[in-house]
């Protein structure tokens, strides 16, 4: 049994998770002069400690930094249940959060994203609209630095970029000449790092090993991007505090967490209102590890719905190789050019929803070589291994699509009853499957992005039509809405149940989109902590001293 | 830290060079030294593959390399996978392979951002905008 510690100061407001969301909303809670306590399970991580810069980097790819944590089984990890996953959840646990590893494809969604009850009849609308959020994502555009190009006619007008985009590299004008043949939509990508300097961080040098980290502090990640906001501004950060469970006092309202630190020793964090960041699966985890006499089925779970509609984003790729050589393992990777051509529903295709394609180098010589298990031994080595290389190395890019995924309350995370992390709690175990709707859709989508591969005079072609290290985007478990009955938290983040505990991670999504998230959640996150800051003086908080409050 | 024997190198470079041969203008795994110091530093950066890598080399002593090799593809994936990360893991860090193939590593060259993009320049960018927009606006409430 873990010795319990002294608790430390009581705070205003406790975010658990220094991931995306949790880091801007400390930041901004911050700046406001809000006293803000920061509880993270993992480390800070150095920029040093990433191999892209190295000759080592594919080696630690397949483990130190692999992004799926079975794989990586660090102790900042918890494990979790997969066998009745069709896909494998994918994340970073540190400051930083799953930024550590993204590739910083930076995407707003489509406006229809938010309309699809309106517009296909199926999931449901979202509380706000593409426009509600729209000066959200311009300020997260700015907060992060994205480069990236205005004016793509898959969106409305906006704001221009902060930066000039990345170049889309020998990969991408091949894919564009491809699309321009078929007359097809194309835009060079916006990613989350910077064609210059920018705020302290360092002008994109093109390893194209965002993926693995990034060694040059260039990509924005929320440890350069946030925390040094939030610490100048008094935010307190507290490393290596696993969060076992939120508390709540007599009169309902959550008043701390209880968490074990990396000498095995329990504390407990006061504070007057409580935010939860743990994404798409800690988050449910954390909510569902909180049940009490009062709350049996987990806290803030009166709907049944915590842990429910998890979505994580079938992917599938499209691989082309070319007679000449097209240095494709150049970055930002990062997105080179993007399509939302087949994005918006057409129910001839025998399907609603769409997906959106993005085009990615294909690293080293190494990662080449990891799709060869299983096969018979001279096809994948000997003689054959030198020709492959000579063929496909440096001359091959992906079409990776990403496709919308509906949400369905099966598809679910719940608590393992036996597996458990290197504290003793309960791991996450997911249960998880495409739905006829998916695999249609990625039939249809693989079919044109071959045209488009073909397009673009591929020499052969190969395809891939659902990765199971996909789950990078984990979504949907702790779903927002206006019916308390058919969600968890109101558009604002504010469980319906817990009038002083929001959420501002993924898990609130109200449908998936076909866009790797992260731009979105940081914006809901913001508009979510501005709409608290404005509010103070009405927000529920349960200790008396708290400044929210005055 | 696992220190690998005289006889486990030996053993591991025959197996190596049936999984990278030298052929099409390629030197072979041995040519480039992976059994020598290269594994020693893949193995410390990997020690989790230090125990299926030495099981198939326990189970290759003393066989026909190529037969060994078959034999664990068949019956034992795994040994034989640690066995091909370390080869060409090994293999490809290696500066004059790296030379022949063409490959620089991952490389620190900056882009000049205020260079006009090329598919701006020559109107590539221009065919999609004259095609206007393809999105579904916010259906009115
Ligand atoms: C390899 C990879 C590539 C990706 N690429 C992209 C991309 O190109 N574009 C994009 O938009 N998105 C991408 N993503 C997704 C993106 O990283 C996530 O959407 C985003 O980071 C999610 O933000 P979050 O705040 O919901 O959670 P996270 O950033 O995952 O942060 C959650 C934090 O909570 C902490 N935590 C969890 N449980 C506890 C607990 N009990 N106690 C204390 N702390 C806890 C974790 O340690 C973690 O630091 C990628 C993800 C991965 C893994
Ligand atoms: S491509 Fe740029 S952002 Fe990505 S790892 Fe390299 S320097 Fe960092």
């Amino acid at each position: 049994m873990a010795r319990m510690q002294k608790g430390r100061d009581p705070a205003d407001v406790l975010i658990i998770g220094a991931g995306a969301s949790g880091s801007v909303a400390a930041a901004h809670l911050a700046r406001a002069g809000v006293d803000v306590v920061c509880l993270e399970q993992g480390p800070r991580v150095d920029n040093a400690e990433f191999y892209g810069d190295k000759p080592e980097w594919e080696l630690m790819a397949q483990k130190r930094w692999h992004p799926n944590p079975n794989v990586r089984d660090l102790e900042n990890d918890y494990p979790i249940n997969t066998d009745a996953s069709a896909v494998n959840p994918l994340m970073y646990n540190a400051v930083g959060g799953s930024t550590i590893l993204y590739a910083a494809h930076w995407q707003r969604f489509m406006p229809s994203d938010f309309r699809v009850k309106t517009l296909d009849g199926v999931a449901d609308d979202w509380p706000f609209t593409y426009e509600d959020l729209e000066p959200y994502y311009s300020r997260m555009d700015e907060e992060f630095g994205v480069s990236g190009l205005a004016g793509d006619p898959a969106y409305p007008p906006h704001r221009d970029y902060p930066l000039p985009p990345m170049p889309i590299g020998r990969i991408g004008m091949k894919a564009a000449e491809g699309m321009n043949k078929l007359g097809w939509h194309w835009w060079p990508g916006p990613n989350s790092v910077p064609s210059r300097d920018y705020r302290g961080r360092n002008q994109c040098v093109r390893y194209g090993t965002c993926l693995t980290g990034c060694p040059h502090k260039a990509k924005a990640s929320t440890d350069h991007t946030h925390w040094p906001m939030a610490l100048e501004n008094g935010a307190r950060l507290v490393t290596g505090a696993r969060v076992r469970e939120i508390t709540v006092d007599a009169q309902g309202l959550a008043n701390g967490a209880t968490y074990i630190d990396r000498n095995g020793r329990e504390a407990h964090q006061r504070a007057g209102i409580v935010i939860v960041c743990c994404n798409g699966v800690g988050t449910p985890r954390l909510l569902l590890m909180s049940a009490s006499k009062h709350h049996p089925d987990g806290l803030a779970n009166s709907s049944g719905l915590v842990g429910r509609n998890l979505m994580m984003h079938p992917y599938a790729a499209v691989t082309g190789t070319f007679d000449e050589p097209l240095e494709s393992w150049l970055g930002p990777a990062g997105q080179s050019i993007q399509s939302m051509q087949f994005y918006e529903t057409d129910t001839s295709r025998g399907f609603v929803r769409g997906a959106k394609w993005g085009v990615m180098p294909s690293g080293g010589p190494l990662g080449l070589r990891a799709a060869y298990g299983g096969k018979a031994l001279d096809e994948a080595w000997g003689a054959n291994l030198h020709r492959n290389t000579r063929k496909v190395f440096g001359r091959s890019f992906e079409w990776g699509i990403i496709a919308e995924d509906l949400p369905d309350e099966d598809n679910r995370v719940t608590l393992d009853p036996e597996l458990t992390d290197s504290d003793g709690l309960p791991a996450p175990k997911l249960i998880y499957k495409n739905s006829d709707n998916t695999k249609r859709m990625l039939d249809f989508h693989v079919a044109r992005a071959e045209e488009a591969m073909e397009a673009a005079g591929a020499a052969s072609i190969s395809s891939t039509k659902l990765m199971r290290d996909c789950g990078w985007h984990l979504m949907g478990t702790a779903r927002m809405g206006d019916d308390p009955t058919r969600s968890v938290v109101d558009q604002y983040g504010k469980s319906h149940d817990v009038p002083n505990l929001y959420i501002y991670d993924g898990s609130v999504f109200v449908t998936s989109s076909g866009f790797n998230p992260t731009g979105t959640i940081t914006a809901i996150a913001l508009r979510a902590v501005e709409h608290l800051i404005e509010n103070r003086s009405h927000a529920k908080a349960a200790c008396s001293h708290s400044k929210v409050m005055s | 830290m696992t220190t690998v024997s005289n006889e486990e190198r030996a053993v591991f470079a025959e197996l190596a060079d049936v999984l990278i041969p030298a052929a099409e203008g390629m030197p072979a795994a041995s040519d480039v030294d992976v059994q020598g110091a290269m594994l020693d530093h893949i193995l410390g950066l990997r020690p989790d593959l230090a125990e299926a890598f030495r099981r198939g080399l326990s189970a290759a002593a003393g066989k026909p390399p190529a037969d060994a090799a078959e034999a664990l593809n068949r019956d034992d994936a795994e040994a034989l996978g640690a066995i091909g990360i370390v080869a060409s893991a090994g293999y490809y860090m290696t500066p004059a392979v790296r030379e022949v193939i063409g490959y620089p590593g991952q490389e620190n060259r900056p882009a000049d951002p205020d260079e006009t993009p090329e598919y701006v320049a020559n109107g590539m960018l221009q065919q999609v905008i004259d095609r206007g927009p393809i999105f579904v606006p916010t259906p009115e409430a």
